[in-house]
């Protein structure tokens, strides 16, 4: 890695034309199929949720279902043949992807405004979780799928003044166990949230603006925030399910509307309202290259979930209504 | 004919006259009995056929010596006796067959023939002939015992004597047929009865026995005089090769017991001279054999009657069907016979050959025979290993030989040829062989040489057309049947072979060096077509083809080979290398002495570069072939992959059309017809469908490249080639990259300016071409409606049909409106006719908010566009100057319907344009010039004052400066660029006045400076030039150019038409003849004509055709 960053940063591998509209948030889906048949869904402004071939670079599929409103978040459910997708319509749409269909089969409706994506976590065969923003602005909603069925609602204590949940992110520490939700409120806090019991755990002021997007590594209990400013804090749990910030680190424009840690915990990378995508080592957050190539503010970032390492890939969305995808640090 | 029909009558007339031949033997008896025999039906003679025989054998052994002609008439009469009868006894076939044989007999012995006259030896040949045929049933087979072999030896060496020996065609043409009866490999329409194997087996042993002198002599007839007919020769030839494969036949020789029998005591010496078939006599009499057998190739395969190369076809076929393992050292022989003459100029030979090669191939012979298997490689191997030395020194026709034997064998021996592959020797000297056999001539200097001029190829535009592989010329051969047989080879080659180690094997040689670079690539691509089956002409079908994805794999390797930096970006011309500012250095002598034209800049750039002594020519040739090789191989690959390739497209699409747009002619043809390729092979039904449909692949490249320095220059090629090739569609594809060439080039503009101007300019074109074009054939189709559309609101229409009073009137109203419009007396209205058009009215007032509102696409870009140009017109660079003129024209010309944004373009782009037509090189004064023309065409008025005030004294100035030197000048004049230039600004001057609409004391200038060209001693164009613009002059002002030419010279008078009136006085009245008179005279003939023509109706009522009067 240290021998890379003397190169000069990269090109992209591809850059996905098409979409018609600024890029909202990305996913991928390459594994578990044989023969490998690596896909991509983009969720758009234009409230179109396209699937991506990898092997063509071109749109298989595209789907709406949300009346043109924007798709902000897209997660693949039942191995590749469901896909939830939530947009602004205040909708979450079931799709059935299996053999070729593309229908909404079901819909959840959400009745905030806000900005805040949902997440999902896999507790059973069968059966998740899904942590969405609920009725009251500050209040998150777990639900449990697909029966739909409320499993809690966590709502802060009077006064807390968090503002809006703006991001959230469902993780257990080990398969089958309780189940957590670490969220970013708008005052700039990161809290953690026992699910089982519906309480607040730890709450951490890490930002002095809203939290736009969070990742958090359960295996070394640190996690990852960025928000509207020139900061990238790093935050750890200890075994008191304390959080307390590990690293904070400065950067030059300000603005971070999506950070993501790769899934074998090596990189983490983040998309910049400067048009950049910063890629950090997520061991000691150094900063490792700025990859250049959008035009406009870079919405979100994602990595493949390739089952060989050689082959994952990084995926960009910007408003500049381009997907550009990035072979990195994967030679491992 | 036959009278007598039953034994009894025909006894009774036979009687007499062998009686008579008994007792007296003379041809006049033998003749009466001939002429008996005639009326004597077949069935009655059978019955007599002993009694007949007698006196006439008895003829025959009269001692003593006979006459000639008796023996010739009684051989006659007993040969049309057997034709007509069978012979049914053992004794009497015995006795006819020896006594017809001592009819021949020489006394001197066997070696020479007898001295007989020829009449008699056909007599007795035709006898013995007939009674072979006439021996009833297994009569014949009495005649092959071992006790006879005396008898029939004697009789072989005979006709064999009398074949080899003898003068006349048809005596030896009919003892080889008899030799054929006679060793029972007759062919003839007659019932032969077939020999079970066991007499086969028999004869075949008596045979042997012969089998020296007849093959010695045989061979030595088929290869001896050239002159021969081919008659004998054919059937020598087949003689040939029925004995030998009757003899050898690998089915009898099986059952030939170890060791001799022991023969019966009273046997023992006629045993002596049978020969025992054993293993020891196979094989030395194979050897013999294998020699004679290689001289009858030698000879006949190149023998010019076709027959007897059929013959020879034939020879190898029934040898290896009947005795491919007696002689199995032969083989080799027979296959390369067989093998070279499958491509023979006959065609009945070539078929008949290849279906015999296919024929054994069929039948596994070579597969499964160990022997024969060994024996092609071996002779692969071998020839492999001669093979360079071959090629370099053998002549075309050698090479071609040897290279179909080549082909052969590899065709024969199929997927086998895998064992002689693996070898890394054979496969290293095989390759080798071809590397060198494949090399290239790169010495012409014209490949390096042309450029693509143009813009549109034509070819391009009209469908499809087959990519064709361009010619290529070898160094170490020039038969045009040599190429194709090579990239048969190959394709074999990758037909059977191991694909995966003979791509390994040839990419390793590819990369290895530069000197294999070019033949590994060539043969990379005909083993990829060989292996996809294409075009490749095999013997037996491979037992399994490779699967698609394993082709696919293997291609993307390649592709990647090929398209790889080192291997795609070679130097190919000179400009490559020379930096922008090194053409400042150049003497504009060199500038002044080319033609101009609209690609000069690359002229000079090339002749430049090939007049110096240039070392490296050469290899630029090479990197042109390697290119054009490497296309060629893209387009193999789509064949071999069909739609499936559609994916490669991802990577392969860009680096083609890179190419398409590379300048060398060579390169951009070769990509060309590899687009073509493309779409046939991946289905789409046009390059513009292929281009539009993988749009997304090619600007995903374009975007990537521009991010590189070192590949701007490609993608700027690669969207030209896309720009060239669709319409207008594609803008929207690719106005997303557009965008970001655009913004590259905000961030380079000193450096890399000149290789994104192509892109721009192409872009520009083909802007034009889909959105103006278009449009103006439309208006042309509209304007053809209402003629004078498009005229002037000031100017008279030149057509009016009908032109009445009214007109007049108008005529004279209008002309006081201008006159108070002149002197400052605007009229109220605001429908009065106000020199600006319509369009441009409310630009005044709302700027602002027109500017706003959304431009269309194509215009947007235009604009973009214009407004780097106008960074890079003062560029230091003459050629991108130059180039930047050509940009703005087209740029005015896409943004011309949109003036409220062309306008202030064209504002801000003056003062630029100014300093181009003012103060810079020649050639960019031209060229802007051009420019200024087509601005004024399209804004028209809005740039009168700045015209006329910066532009116009200089123009008029250098005209006139210029003109004494152009009437002294000689006839090389025109070939200078001062030339041009004044004709250029005299073509120009008249349109840009009429356009620009101008005023009075600039059109005086304009003619006054135009005056002076009227002279006969200007060049002739320039009179024509001048003259043109007097006829436009005249279009804006009809009165001023009159009044002007007629006072240079008035060649009639013109009386008042009343008394009252002061007669005209015209300073030109009565002037001598000068210089200006013709052309002057010439112009006012024109210009009354024209007047004529308008003012026609109303001709016979004014007093004074011309319209208003002198001042």
């Amino acid at each position: 890695m240290i021998a890379a960053m003397a190169l000069p940063p990269p090109d992209p591998e591809f850059v996905l034309r098409g979409t018609a509209a600024p890029v909202h948030t990305l996913h991928f889906s390459c594994r578990g199929q044989e023969p490998e048949f690596p896909i991509l869904f983009s969720g758009s402004a234009n409230g179109l949720v396209q699937i991506w071939n990898l092997k063509t670079h071109r749109v298989d599929k595209t789907m709406d279902g949300h009346g043109g409103k924007s798709v902000y978040w897209v997660e693949t459910i039942h191995g590749r043949d469901g896909l939830l997708s939530q947009g602004r319509d205040q909708k979450i749409c079931l799709w059935d992807l299996a053999e070729g269909r593309n229908v909404v089969t079901d819909s959840i409706s959400v009745d905030s405004v806000g900005f805040c994506r949902c997440s999902l976590l896999k507790v059973a065969q069968d059966r998740w979780l899904i942590a969405m923003p609920a009725n009251d602005p500050d209040e998150v909603q777990v639900l449990e799928l697909p029966s739909k069925t409320s499993v809690c609602t966590l709502k802060p204590e009077a006064g807390a003044k968090l503002g809006m949940p703006m991001c959230l992110k469902l993780w257990q520490p080990g398969f089958g166990a309780c189940p957590f939700l670490m969220a970013g409120y708008e005052d700039g806090s990161v809290i953690l949230w026992n699910l089982s019991m519906g309480k607040m755990l730890s709450r951490l002021a890490c930002h002095q603006e809203p939290v736009m997007s969070l990742d958090f590594d359960s295996e070394k209990a640190k996690g990852v925030s960025g928000s509207s400013e020139k900061v990238l804090s790093v935050w750890s749990l200890d075994e008191q399910q304390n959080l307390k910030v590990h690293k904070t680190h400065e950067l030059i424009n300000s603005g971070i509307s999506d950070v993501t840690i790769r899934q074998d915990r090596k990189i983490l990378a983040t998309a910049g309202w400067d048009y950049h995508i910063r890629i950090f080592g997520w061991k000691k957050v150094k900063p490792l290259a700025v990859l250049d190539y959008h035009t406009a503010t870079v919405h979100c970032v994602a990595f493949s979930d390739h089952s060989r390492p050689s082959e994952r890939l990084l995926a960009a969305g910007s408003n500049d209504q381009r997907i550009s995808i990035w072979s990195l640090y994967n030679q491992t | 004919m036959a009278v007598f029909d039953t034994p009894q009558e025909a006894f009774g007339v036979l009687r007499p006259v062998c009686v008579q031949l008994t007792k007296v033997q003379t041809v006049e008896n033998v003749e009466r009995l001939q002429a008996q025999l005639q009326k004597v039906s077949a069935a009655a003679l059978q019955q007599l056929q002993e009694y007949v025989l007698f006196p006439l054998r008895f003829t025959l052994k009269t001692p003593g010596p006979k006459r000639e002609r008796l023996v010739q008439s009684v051989v006659e009469c007993i040969r049309s006796i057997l034709s007509e009868t069978c012979v049914k006894k053992p004794d009497l076939l015995h006795e006819l067959f020896s006594e017809l044989c001592t009819c021949l007999s020489s006394p001197s012995g066997l070696k020479r023939p007898p001295a007989q006259s020829e009449e008699i030896k056909l007599a007795v040949i035709q006898a013995l002939q007939a009674l072979m045929h006439s021996a009833y049933g297994d009569i014949l087979l009495s005649l092959y015992q071992p006790s006879t072999l005396p008898h029939l030896g004697f009789a072989v060496s005979l006709l064999l004597a009398l074949a080899e020996q003898e003068k006349a065609k048809e005596i030896r043409t009919s003892a080889l047929k008899c030799l054929q009866a006679l060793l029972l490999q007759c062919d003839c329409q007659e019932y032969h009865r077939l020999l079970d194997k066991e007499e086969a087996q028999r004869c075949g042993d008596l045979f042997a026995s012969f089998l020296p002198g007849i093959s010695i002599t045989l061979s030595r007839v088929i290869t001896g005089d050239i002159k021969q007919s081919h008659m004998i020769a054919v059937s020598a030839i087949k003689l040939f090769y029925q004995t030998v494969g009757f003899i050898m036949a690998d089915e009898q020789l099986r059952k030939i017991p170890e060791k001799k029998e022991k023969p019966g005591v009273e046997q023992s010496r006629i045993a002596d001279l049978m020969v025992h078939r054993g293993p020891d006599w196979v094989q030395s009499t194979a050897d013999k054999l294998s020699l004679l057998i290689h001289k009858i190739v030698e000879s006949s395969s190149v023998h010019q009657h076709w027959k007897v190369r059929l013959e020879l076809v034939e020879l190898a076929h029934h040898l290896m069907l009947k005795s491919s393992q007696s002689l199995v050292a032969s083989v080799g022989q027979l296959l390369k016979a067989l093998v070279g003459l499958v491509n023979d100029d006959s065609p009945k030979v070539q078929s008949r050959s290849s279906e015999v090669l296919r024929s054994i191939a069929e039948r596994k012979v070579i597969t499964e025979n160990r022997a024969l298997a060994d024996v092609l490689s071996e002779n692969l191997h071998s020839l492999a290993t001669a093979l360079p030395r071959l090629m370099t020194s053998q002549d075309d026709q050698g090479k071609l030989s040897t290279l179909n034997i080549l082909l052969g064998s590899l065709k024969l021996l199929g997927s086998k040829m895998n064992i002689v592959l693996n070898s890394t020797a054979h496969l290293h000297r095989l390759s080798k062989a071809l590397m060198q056999v494949l090399e290239l001539d790169v010495t012409d200097v014209k490949i390096v040489e042309e450029r693509r001029q143009g813009e549109l190829p034509a070819s391009l535009q009209h469908g499809l057309q087959k990519g064709q592989a361009q010619k290529k010329y070898f160094r170490f051969f020039t038969d045009e049947r040599i190429f194709p047989l090579l990239q048969q080879v190959c394709r074999v080659l990758g037909y059977y072979g191991n694909l995966y180690l003979l791509v390994d094997h040839f990419t390793g040689l590819y990369s290895e060096s530069v000197a294999f670079r070019k033949q590994a690539a060539l043969v990379l691509n005909e083993l990829i077509t060989g292996a996809a089956g294409l075009g490749v002409d095999v013997l037996h079908e491979r037992e399994a083809a490779p699967s698609v994805d394993d082709l696919k794999g293997t291609i993307t390797s390649i592709l990647e080979e090929y398209t790889g930096q080192a291997n795609w970006h070679l130097v190919t011309s000179m400009e490559e290398q020379e930096e922008p500012s090194d053409e400042l250095a150049m003497p504009p002598s060199r500038l002044r002495a080319l033609p101009e034209s609209a690609h000069s800049s690359t002229l000079i750039l090339s002749s430049a570069a090939t007049s110096e002594p240039n070392p490296t020519i050469r290899s630029m040739n090479g990197n042109i072939w390697q290119i054009c090789i490497q296309l060629e191989g893209v387009g193999c690959f789509t064949h071999a992959l069909g739609k499936e390739f559609r994916v490669l497209l991802m990577s392969a699409l860009y680096p083609v059309l890179e190419k398409a747009g590379d300048s060398t002619l060579l390169i951009s043809q070769t990509a060309t017809g590899t687009m073509v390729d493309i779409c046939q092979a991946c289905g789409y039904g046009s390059v513009q469908q292929l281009i539009s449909e993988n749009t997304d692949y090619l600007v995903n490249g374009i975007s990537l490249s521009l991010r590189r320095v070192a590949h701007q220059p490609h993608a700027s090629r690669v969207l030209e080639t896309m720009l060239r090739h669709s319409d207008a569609s594609l803008l929207p594809l690719v106005e997303d990259v557009i965008q970001d060439v655009l913004f590259t080039l905000d961030q380079s503009y000193d450096s890399r300016a000149a290789s994104f101007l192509r892109v721009l300019h192409s872009l520009m074109a083909a802007l034009a071409r889909w959105f103006v074009l278009a449009k103006q054939s439309e208006q042309q189709q509209g304007a053809q409606t209402s003629p004078g559309a498009t005229e002037l609101p000031g100017a008279i229409p030149t057509a009016a049909a009908t032109t009445t009073g009214q007109d007049v009137e108008r005529f004279f109203l209008d002309y006081i409106k201008q006159k108070q419009i002149a002197e400052g007396d605007l009229p109220d209205t605001e429908e009065e006719e106000v020199f600006l058009p319509p369009a441009e009215e409310p630009q005044g007032n709302d700027t602002s908010a027109e500017g706003e509102a959304p431009l269309p696409a194509h215009a947007q870009v235009a604009k973009d566009v214009m407004e780097r140009c106008i960074h890079l017109l003062s560029d230091k660079s003459l050629r991108v100057r130059l180039k930047v003129l050509d940009v703005l024209e087209l740029g005015v010309t896409v943004l011309h319907p949109h003036n409220n944004h062309l306008l202030p373009m064209a504002h801000r782009a003056w003062p630029a344009l100014v300093t181009r037509l003012i103060n810079d090189d020649p050639l960019a004064v031209l060229r802007a010039f051009k420019v200024l023309c087509t601005l004024a065409e399209k804004c028209g008025d809005f740039l009168r004052q700045r015209f006329s005030k910066d532009v116009l004294p200089k123009l008029a100035g250098s005209l006139s400066s210029q003109a004494p030197v152009s009437a002294r000048a000689g006839p090389v004049y025109s070939h200078t660029l001062a030339f041009k230039m004044q004709l250029a600004v005299l073509q120009g001057l008249g349109p840009l006045c009429e356009k620009l609409d101008m005023g009075e004391g600039d059109l005086n200038r304009v003619a006054g400076a135009c005056l002076v060209y009227l002279s006969a001693r200007q060049p002739v164009k320039l009179q024509e030039a001048a003259r043109s613009v007097f006829l436009h002059l005249r279009r804006v002002d009809p009165d001023a150019p009159w009044l002007l030419l007629n006072g240079v010279c008035c060649p009639r008078q013109y009386p008042p038409p009343h008394a009252s009136l002061r007669p005209v006085e015209l300073s030109g009245m009565g002037r001598p003849r000068g210089e200006l008179t013709d052309n002057v005279l010439h112009l006012l003939g024109e210009l009354e004509q024209r007047e004529r023509a308008m003012l026609w109706p109303r001709a016979q009522g004014a007093p004074e055709p011309r319209g208003p009067p002198p001042p």
